[in-house]
């Protein structure tokens, strides 16, 4: 059971990063991931909607979508139910925790159309994930996603001042950077399901 | 009014979605491996814009403007899970191929940034006529990057294989990083072939419907460093 | 009165309206997919156990006690000719789904992948008919002489050792008898 949940946690996060091998959350990923602190509060809010919207989406899905045949509704209820959820979240922070609200707040509205919350929601379903698989999961996902932004901020900001060929300003030399950052993250692939075997 | 020939056009060349506006760039990068799935997804991805492009822009008369984004995700999502349905019934191999790809087709910010930047003001014709100019876009940036991935990193094109080439094909470029590689080369390329005028230094963020509270976060700082 | 109208009831009015149409468009397409999605599935999984193994009629599913975890589903053909087992092991990338069909006899008639996410050009290969062909014919003995794909030796062990779990859940069938 233990070995199980170390399983599902390092593989999310590695092996399966959502960023960098399932290519899930590539807008923020290229976007926010410029200044380190955007790109630390950026992924921080990214982990507290996974986990609060599988917290929600998974009790729905199994105990009123699937007992009465509703399956074919699922992404139109999850989309809903997140982009609610998040609208929720962030008025409850406004009004009572302004200091999180302060730091997280700016980045919640953009989460709402992020493919990788998405991607949980239903990549938990379709793994036939049980609920506490599924929070593990999703956390390891949105670990996975804060670790690849954080060290491709990391290689950004040595972008800066590298002397790159014009064609190559800006997104070009962004996405070459991004490719060599996830051929780094292959490395992982075969190791942690045979850590344990 | 621009005629509807250019309105067409502008899709697939001055606009096109995913290279010169970069939007998108999930599924462009997963879907990429192979030309079969790219095939399937592009036509996917352009039956929900032209649907959704159609049916938003009839109603954009009807539906208030405080709940507009709310009524967009429902249509679009709607959209999504009919087309979800006909591939798994009728093609399921390309359901197997796309995966968890086909339903995110919710949040690809191609749709649902037509929806707010041209649907929602135009009428319904010239709606649907953008829609396929955007969607034949979408899907030939997706054939251009699959075709690259496939043959050099398979060696084959639709599963044809091509003497040589299958023999000595480097298996990186169907994998995550000759995704980010490819796209990147491409990139460059337009950049030259327009002068750095046509694409954007910076990632866009003027085609993503959540502009204008992501303008609070990041994109303003970083669309002025653009400048 | 007017405003509260505009400003509260009819964005929440246009919004129901359109929920309920997409979610009664969605019942009625539902209704018409479902019934082909379920007989398109039915008959691929139909077809990837008379692949391996062709003299069966039809299946039915048994269960078996302490069955290796690797072994999802067994299913036993009806007219004797043998079992087919739904195995995943644990890849180098990832689950590999494989099905493999024994005779009676306890040969193996044929196995085949189902999906895999493994290395493309090294994992892969264990998809392909070159190595799965290596398992025809073998027997709990026999098997150690199926040859390792070069540079992919944890697929081609996951593979073998999830055949080895097959013929070993057959063996309890075998003493269930």
């Amino acid at each position: 059971m233990m070995t199980n949940l170390v399983i599902i946690v390092l593989s999310a996060i590695f092996i399966n990063n959502y960023v960098l091998s399932k290519f899930l959350g590539i807008c923020p990923f290229l976007g926010v991931s410029k200044k380190l602190n955007q790109a630390v509060g950026m992924s921080l809010a990214v982990i507290f909607v996974m986990l609060i919207a599988t917290a929600v989406t998974w009790p729905i899905q199994t105990y009123l979508l699937t007992p009465n045949g509703l399956d074919y509704l699922q992404t139109i209820v999850f989309i809903l139910v997140i982009a609610s959820l998040v609208q929720l979240v962030e008025i409850i922070l406004k009004r009572y925790i302004p200091s999180l609200h302060k730091s997280l707040g700016v980045y919640l509205p953009l989460i709402t159309t992020n493919c990788a919350v998405l991607g949980v929601a239903i990549l938990n379903i379709d793994e036939g994930y049980t609920f506490v698989e599924s929070m593990i999961n999703s956390f390891g996902s949105g670990v996975g996603f804060f670790l690849a932004m954080v060290m491709f901020s990391g290689v950004r900001s040595k972008l800066e001042g590298a002397d790159v060929p014009k064609a190559f300003q800006g997104l070009p030399i962004t996405l070459v950077a991004a490719s060599i950052t996830s051929m780094s993250f292959l490395g992982f692939s075969g190791v942690i399901d045979n850590l344990f075997a | 009014m621009m005629n509807k020939r250019q309105n067409f056009l502008k899709g697939i060349v001055k606009e096109n979605p995913v290279l010169i506006l970069v939007l998108g760039t999930c599924p462009t990068l997963a879907v990429s491996t192979s030309v079969t799935s790219a095939l399937g997804m592009g036509a996917a991805a352009t039956i929900v814009l032209l649907c959704s492009n159609i049916v938003i822009s009839a109603l954009r008369r009807v539906i208030p403007d405080k709940v507009r984004i709310p009524c967009y995700i429902v249509l679009i999502a709607g959209f999504v899970t009919m087309v979800q349905m006909l591939v798994k019934a009728f093609a399921p191999a390309l359901d197997d191929a796309l995966g968890i790809y086909l339903p995110l087709i919710v949040v690809n910010c191609i749709i649902l940034g037509r929806a707010e930047m041209f649907a929602s003001k135009n009428k319904v014709i010239d709606s649907a006529v953008d829609a396929l100019g955007m969607g034949v876009g979408f899907t030939l940036a997706l054939l251009l990057m699959a075709t690259i991935r496939e043959i050099l990193g398979n060696g084959t094109w639709m599963g044809m294989e091509i003497p040589v080439l299958a023999d000595n094909n480097i298996s990186i470029m169907t994998m995550a990083p000759g995704g980010f590689l490819v796209f990147g080369i491409l990139m460059a390329v337009v950049n030259k072939l327009t002068g750095g005028k046509g694409s954007k230094k910076s990632f866009g963020c003027a085609g993503c419907p959540s502009a204008e509270l992501c303008g609070k976060a990041s994109c303003e700082d970083k669309d002025k460093e653009a400048q | 009165m007017k405003n509260t109208f505009k400003d509260i009831v009819k964005p929440v009015l246009v919004l129901g309206c359109i929920c309920l149409a997409v979610t009664a468009a969605l019942a009625f397409i539902n209704s018409v997919t479902a019934p082909i999605i379920e007989e398109a599935s039915r008959k691929e999984a139909e077809e990837a156990m008379t692949e391996v193994l062709s003299e069966a009629d039809a299946f039915t599913e048994i269960t078996v006690e302490n069955a290796p975890e690797t072994v999802t589903e067994i299913y036993c053909a009806d007219n004797g000719e043998g079992y087919v087992f739904m195995l995943t092991a644990k890849g180098y990338g990832g689950d590999m789904d494989l099905i493999c069909g024994v005779k009676q006899d306890g040969t193996i008639e044929a196995c085949k992948t189902l999906s895999h996410s493994e290395t493309s050009g090294l994992g892969s290969k264990t998809a392909e008919d070159a190595y799965r062909n290596q398992y025809i014919g073998k027997t709990s003995d026999t098997l150690d002489s199926v040859d390792s794909i070069s540079g992919a030796t944890i697929s081609s062990t996951a593979y073998k050792g999830a055949i080895e779990d097959a013929l070993e859940a057959f063996e309890m069938i075998k003493e269930a008898e």
